[in-house]
């Protein structure tokens, strides 16, 4: 019988005492702006410029909350940040006022919120909602309210019969085509088992990479669903083992990766682990799997590395929170600053003209860029002519960029 | 192929284990209060808590706070049963069934609010290892997690059918009316087994800690498995349900290797239905043991 054995120390995981303390600190300096917004906003000049609205729907509650919590927090910095640099100067030096909106991770709910954000508040646009399913509601009501609504999610659905939707960063099918030829940065002939979560989510993600894998160049060994939410992930990766696969592509939320990347370890398998995106790219996979982590790769619409902008946000965010600015929230960072940048060329807090600014938005240099590739420009579809995602590594307890080679920021770790 | 099967059905029995901690419970107070604990779920999810805080905050080992986890959990079930339990006791049903769900209800929200959805792992030095069998993987911590449970099954029977107080447990769920004209006390009775019912899942719980993460709903994942299996077992057999979790475990492991990855649920279930059409009482053969 024999036995391998790494750490002897007995490690543990947790969020809470990290979470709750940086979530005091929140409570305090929103709690401090707060006070300042009912006692002090007495107007320096004799007069200051109305406050601009934008609103911000993301699941604070709910199964998504986790990652809610953090994408409210960015937006937060976001906009003390454009605050702080004078606001919107064609506006009189205007204050961008974020008002935000609890979006349950309920589609239903999405639906009676955005209505309600959007009828009881002077709005010059809006961003939101993290999931696909949820914005995809919202950007349907922002439409007939023409209000412009700004996105990080990625599905190409987004793209479709909408003139008030902007998706800065990579679609949902260019995710696929990256995740395929990372994994030739592995092995000259990958043969990739494709594990993945019997939901919406899963199925078009899988789909996705089975339609692009023979034009890749990439054999498809296994492709098998699974139902999220399992006990015990062993009798899959069991059944990965007798695929003779050596990449795994698992489209899976946070528990399940967790378990599937911990099984492959005590299966003692040699294979590499490509997690995608969405849960694989937060800092709580980390802190969940610890070292188990180290080289596996993933696929993000934004890193924290792409730019020494970025570099900046990330680390102030780090300050507020404890965590590194993870994909979602960094991007929505950067859609702040596409807003600020489309309201100070309308000069007016009017959403449709936001919305015609916005969409001769051609920004190349400042917060504004921060995205794979460092340019934004909307075509007609109301997508960035130059997004593309960005593959990533966790390397260290960070998560590096590493393809394609131009926004590689570190060289790929072997493993 | 061999190597295929034998390692699916080493993954079957492990996982089997912690099916039967959860299932023994609730088939045990099913046969002896006779009401059905809906909530017993969230014993484990408590359980799992303990264990965390316990390990994060004084680095105490997730199987040794086995010894704190199983008494709380035993003092929290007779605590129940005294206060609210015995008050629904009579000739209707639909109390007690809100009874359990509501506790259901309100122990996971609380968890929600007090602990957030967050999931919480506890990482050991035996959590990603494994033992190599010829070919073979067996996880560390899956292994003792099975050693312990059936350990604690073994300790249950063995209560059960020496100690007076197991048998006066054993004759209430044989006929309550006839063992109460006994002279057998039945809120002791009944006191002792939601006890034992409680810390059972609160070990269930301590013996999850190391390979599985925590998080508020994490009762609901176990909960159904360990109902079909106190099905399958007879209702009130908790030996029944002991060699039931172990066959569910097994088929859902073979299912996912052979049917496919997302076919687990549909063997298990296939299993339940064949059974109770040819054999309505379940495999225990209708008797309470």
């Amino acid at each position: 019988m024999a036995k391998a054995r790494k750490d002897s120390a007995c490690k543990i995981t947790n969020q809470a005492s990290s979470g709750r303390a940086s979530r005091r600190q929140f409570i305090v300096r929103t709690g401090g702006l707060l006070a300042a917004g009912a006692f002090g906003a007495v107007p320096l000049r004799g007069w200051a410029a109305d406050p601009v609205n934008i609103g911000a729907l993301y699941p604070t509650t709910g199964s998504m909350a986790q990652i809610g919590v953090g994408c409210v927090a960015a937006a937060k910095l976001a906009v003390d940040m454009v605050n702080e640099a004078g606001g919107i100067k064609s506006l009189g030096g205007a204050k961008l006022n974020l008002i935000i909106s609890d979006v349950q991770s309920d589609t239903t709910v999405t639906r009676t919120e955005t209505d309600r954000l959007i009828t009881g508040n002077k709005l010059s646009a809006i961003h939101g909602c993290y999931a696909s399913a949820l914005t995809l509601i919202a950007s349907e009501v922002a439409e007939r309210a023409k209000v412009p609504l700004i996105t990080g999610s990625s599905s190409d659905q987004l793209n479709k019969g909408r003139t008030y939707t902007f998706t800065p960063f990579a679609r949902a099918s260019q995710f696929a085509r990256a995740q395929l030829q990372m994994s030739k940065l592995v092995s000259d002939k990958p043969k990739v088992a494709v594990i993945f979560e019997n939901t919406a989510f899963g199925t078009s993600t899988s789909n996705g990479l089975k339609e692009l894998a023979p034009s890749e160049g990439v054999e498809i060994v296994m492709f098998e669903p699974y139902s999220a939410g399992f006990t015990d992930a062993s009798p899959l990766i069991n059944k990965v083992k007798s695929s003779g696969a050596n990449t795994l592509f698992s489209v899976s939320y946070l528990n399940d990766l967790i378990l599937i990347v911990r099984t492959v370890k005590q299966f003692g398998l040699n294979i590499s682990i490509n997690g995608g995106s969405g849960g694989f790219v937060i800092p709580d996979f980390y802190k969940n799997v610890g070292k188990l982590a180290e080289g596996l790769q993933g696929v993000a619409h934004w890193n924290h590395d792409v730019s020494e902008d970025a570099q900046k946000v990330n680390a102030e965010f780090k300050k507020r929170t404890g965590d590194f600015l993870f994909e979602y929230a960094g991007g929505l960072v950067a859609q702040t600053f596409m807003l600020a940048d489309a309201l100070e060329r309308a000069a007016s807090p009017d959403p449709q003209k936001v919305r015609a600014a916005l969409s001769t938005l051609d920004v190349s240099s400042g917060y504004a860029a921060m995205a794979p590739g460092g340019k934004v420009k909307f075509g007609p579809d109301g997508k960035n002519i130059y997004g593309h995602p960005v593959g990533v590594q966790w390397q260290h307890g960070d998560l590096a960029s590493i393809f394609p080679k131009e926004d590689a920021r570190a060289p790929m770790m072997k493993i | 192929m061999f190597e295929t099967v034998a390692q699916a059905v080493i993954n079957g029995l492990l996982i089997g284990g912690i099916y039967a901690l959860v299932s023994i419970g609730v088939t045990l107070i099913f046969g002896v209060v006779k009401i059905v604990n809906f909530a017993q779920g969230e014993f484990v999810m408590i359980g799992m808590y303990i264990s965390f805080f316990l390990a994060h905050q004084y680095g105490i080992d997730p199987l040794l706070s086995l010894f704190v986890t199983m008494p709380v959990l035993f003092v929290a079930g007779v605590l129940i049963q005294h206060f609210l339990i015995r008050r629904v006791l009579g000739p209707n049903d639909m109390p007690q069934i809100f009874l359990t769900f509501a506790l259901s209800l309100l122990l996971l929200n609380l968890a929600l609010m007090l602990f957030t959805a967050n999931y919480r792992t506890v990482h050991t030095s035996y959590s990603d290892e494994a033992f190599h069998v010829g070919g073979l993987y067996i996880p560390e911590a899956k292994l003792i997690a099975f050693g312990v449970a059936m350990l604690l099954s073994g300790l249950l029977w063995l209560f059960l059918h020496t100690t007076d107080l197991g048998k006066a447990m054993r004759a209430a769920s044989q006929n309550r009316d006839v063992a109460m004209l006994m002279g057998i006390n039945p809120n002791r009775v009944f006191c002792v087994a939601l006890g034992i019912a409680l810390a059972l899942a609160g070990a269930a719980g301590s013996l999850l800690m190391p390979f599985y993460s925590a998080y508020p709903f994490v009762g609901q994942v176990f909960v159904l498995m360990a109902f079909v299996a106190v099905v399958l077992g007879t209702l009130g057999n908790v030996m029944g349900a002991l060699v039931a979790s172990l066959m569910m475990g097994i088929a859902e492991s073979l299912g996912i290797q052979f049917v496919g990855a997302d076919s687990g649920q549909i063997v298990v279930f296939g299993m339940l239905l064949l059974t109770l059409a040819f054999k309505p009482t379940g495999l225990g053969g209708g008797r309470a043991r």
